[in-house]
């Protein structure tokens, strides 16, 4: 234990500022350039519903098709035995919070079975660089294996978007699908 | 117990006859005939007239019916790697069935009840060698759970001009035949020079005394390295349109080579090991050992060639093939990194034998590398004289950047200050044993009933290869008993690797991943390292056990494994 704090310690030194974490709606990535990819929306208010399955290590649907300022409202099934994640990005988005969740898989905060509730409570948002570590980004959700979780999500219709598991190596292994735009 | 495993059985055996419409057959013929490779001519061993045999693609579920033909003056067989099947199918002459005949054909039958990468060599003389092995492909009855738009075997090898029957004689008379890095007196002249030359002179009588030489990280060298029967010059490629998911199916088909492998400019997510799904971890460069199997996924998006790279790990040489949009490109070749040199870690101390440690001063210790020495384990050091280490210096190891700490694991797989540890070209992750994880969490994971120690040993300057200082020809069989789970601890006294591997059954790879430890059917056990595996004994009958190093089970590092049915039912008998 005091080797995991240690190098915790020591990881948040040594990674000083070159990374840069996306805050609450990863709308400042890298320069700032991350597209407007819309915003959480109200559940009653969705025009429909989306069920979506999650398994090891893939999700049951390949594309969902979206019209701009539309918003939908998912339901998430994990029926794998394996943690997983949904979220709504760019490509490049998702390519930054992998490295998010691949520190927090690290830190010891989830393993690759479920969230570590004694560190999730944690206030990492006062150490330094861990902000955003708490996974409470509204574009995106946990779930843990057997449950079902909700997000509403309005589209704003400008982004190239993907719904993703930034697991460490799931998106990778092909856990990623697309949003198509219907015009 | 005994009856309801039997229903059990039998049940499974009535679900499967639905599935039974599926079945294939196979005919393979091994014949010899003139092949040059690299330049390199020799009447080689093929299979349906080429090197590797053809790609052999099964369906999970599948019966299948394998004609293998034998145009050979000598006896042949074929043993089908990792698969799980009836003992009398395994293609192991002496063990499994006789072997076959010149002029004959052998008909295998099995049950296909497993999926992914395998492979399929003869277990007869050094005819793997000569050019006889060829990939398995088997595809699962429900999807992956992974995802890829197109996929490639590629199939490393050794090829060498001389016959296998030549390589095995020159190390049995000279067993640094290969070495042709080993010291020389110049180089003694240098080094002592540089160390002082009692220092010298004792370092050359220590690694003498173990018959060793630290260059000795291979046995044979000379090899050509081909992808898929083809060499560098020939290049073999696999196409690709960009931002596709490509699966690259890993086999390491060598008679005696490993190799690190690495695709300049893309991640690998390794999603299978030896056949089995493993949770996707992305790296940037892996080991594959002799006979080992690894399945990666990339994405190439930029509209170029890149170079599949498979350095062996001596660093003789590159197997080379090309990700390429189009045919007739190709990627570059670096440099090969500079050749590794064993260390007095990569010694354990039973191969020391009788040597007076005390004498050695440990001058050559000021030099090593201590920024791996994180978590080493002195506790075999005991009788050493620290007395010469006063001097080192520790103290820039505060500032050890552990931003490099991406890999999660640390590597234990080699022994602490070894010189085999292997290290990312562009520093990024380097696969360790401990990143396999299984993909599905194993069931019945308990502790083993029973532990079996095997030492490695042996004694490079007579090559002999054993298990427990004993010779195949000299040993009893090891006995098991179904049912029961059983803990293997390896531990290498020998300085060379050993890819150990058990035919029919699985071996639980313990890298403390518990109900994830994934399924080997080769495991690389390091020098002066220890290694368990679980081995659930599921299979009847009378399998092999052996290093995959060619020449080092053909000089005794092998056994027979007898799997009975429980006393108990015997007894009733």
């Amino acid at each position: 234990m005091t080797f995991i704090k240690h190098s915790v310690l020591a990881l948040c030194l040594s990674t000083g500022s070159t990374l840069v974490f996306a805050n609450e709606t990863h709308n400042s990535g890298q320069g700032g350039a991350e597209p407007n990819i819309g915003q959480a929306g109200i559940a009653a208010k969705a025009a429909r519903t989306v069920e979506v399955t999650l398994k090891d290590n893939y999700f049951d649907t390949e594309a969902v098709t979206v019209k701009a300022g539309e918003t939908i409202h998912f339901v998430l099934k994990n029926e794998g035995a394996l943690l997983h994640e949904f979220n709504i990005g760019t490509s490049h988005m998702h390519e930054g919070h992998q490295t998010e969740m691949l520190k927090m898989m690290q830190h010891g905060m989830m393993t690759m079975t479920g969230m570590n509730q004694d560190m999730a409570g944690m206030d990492h948002g006062s150490m330094p660089d861990m902000d955003g570590m708490a996974h409470n980004d509204p574009n995106s959700v946990l779930i843990n294996p057997g449950e079902t979780k909700e997000l509403t999500w309005t589209f704003s219709g400008d982004a190239e978007l993907e719904f993703a598991c930034n697991m460490p190596g799931h998106y990778q292994a092909g856990m990623v699908g697309e949003f198509k735009h219907d015009a | 117990m005994r009856l309801s495993n039997m229903t059990r059985w039998l049940l499974a055996l009535a679900a499967l006859v639905p599935l039974g419409a599926l079945a294939g057959t196979y005919d393979l013929v091994i014949d010899r005939q003139p092949i040059t490779i690299d330049g390199k001519a020799k009447t080689a061993m093929t299979i349906n007239g080429g090197i590797p045999g053809p790609t052999l693609r099964f369906k999970e579920g599948e019966e299948v019916t394998l004609n293998v033909t034998n145009r050979l003056d000598v006896d042949t067989s074929i043993h089908w790697h990792g698969l799980l099947l009836p003992y009398t199918q395994d293609g192991v002459p002496g063990i499994s069935f006789p072997g076959i005949k010149p002029g004959e054909t052998f008909t295998y039958r099995f049950p296909i009840k497993q999926t992914g990468t395998y492979w399929y060599h003869s277990h007869s003389g050094f005819q793997e060698q000569e050019g006889v092995y060829g990939p398995i492909v088997i595809e699962p009855a429900n999807r992956e759970p992974f995802k890829f738009d197109r996929e490639y075997v590629v199939m490393l090898s050794d090829w060498s001009a001389e016959t296998g029957e030549r390589i095995f004689s020159n190390l049995k008379g000279q067993s640094d035949y290969y070495n042709y890095n080993q010291q020389t007196v110049g180089s003694f002249i240098k080094d002592a020079k540089d160390k002082g030359f009692s220092a010298t002179l004792k370092d050359r009588l220590a690694w003498g005394g173990m018959r060793m030489m630290p260059t000795d990280i291979t046995d044979v060298s000379g090899y050509s390295f081909l992808v898929n029967g083809k060499s560098t010059d020939d290049n073999w490629t696999g196409l690709f349109r960009p931002g596709e998911r490509v699966r690259l199916r890993f086999v390491n088909g060598s008679a005696m080579s490993y190799f690190d492998i690495r695709i300049p400019g893309l991640k690998m997510t390794v999603v299978q090991a030896d056949g089995n799904n493993v949770q996707p971890v992305s790296v940037d460069e892996f080991r594959i050992a002799v006979a080992e199997t690894y399945d990666v996924i990339v994405q190439p998006k930029e509209d170029r060639a890149y170079s599949i790279l498979a350095e062996s790990i001596d660093r003789s040489g590159f197997a080379r093939g090309t990700l390429a949009p189009r045919e007739g490109l190709a990627g570059e070749i670096p440099e090969l990194r500079e050749r590794p040199l064993l260390t007095m870690s990569d010694m354990s101390m039973a191969s020391m034998g009788g040597m007076d440690h005390g004498s050695m001063g440990h001058g050559d210790m000021a030099g090593m590398d201590h920024s791996r020495m994180q978590g080493m384990d002195h506790s075999n050091m005991a009788g050493m004289d620290h007395s010469q280490m006063a001097g080192m210096d520790h103290s820039n190891m505060a500032g050890m950047d552990h931003s490099q700490m991406s890999a999660a694991v640390p590597n234990n797989d080699y022994a602490p200050g070894s010189g085999l540890v292997p290290s990312a070209a562009n520093g990024g992750r380097f696969l360790v044993y401990g990143d396999l994880k299984a993909m599905t969490p194993y069931a019945d994971y308990r502790e083993p009933d029973r532990e079996i120690e095997l030492r490695l040993t042996g004694n490079m300057e007579r090559y002999f290869w054993s298990i427990n200082g004993l010779k195949y020809s000299e040993a009893e069989p090891i006995r098991l008993t179904q049912g029961e789970r059983v803990r293997i601890k390896f531990i290498n006294d020998t300085m060379m690797s050993h890819p150990m591997h058990l035919h029919g059954m699985w071996m639980q790879l313990d890298k403390g991943n518990g109900q994830f430890n994934p399924l080997k059917h080769v495991v690389n056990v390091a020098p002066n390292t220890t290694l368990t595996v679980d081995v659930p004994v599921d299979a009847l009958g009378e399998w092999a056990f052996h290093c995959h190093l060619m020449y080092h089970m053909a000089s005794g590092m092998f056994r027979k494994v007898i799997v009975e049915p429980p006393a108990v039912q015997s007894a009733a008998r």
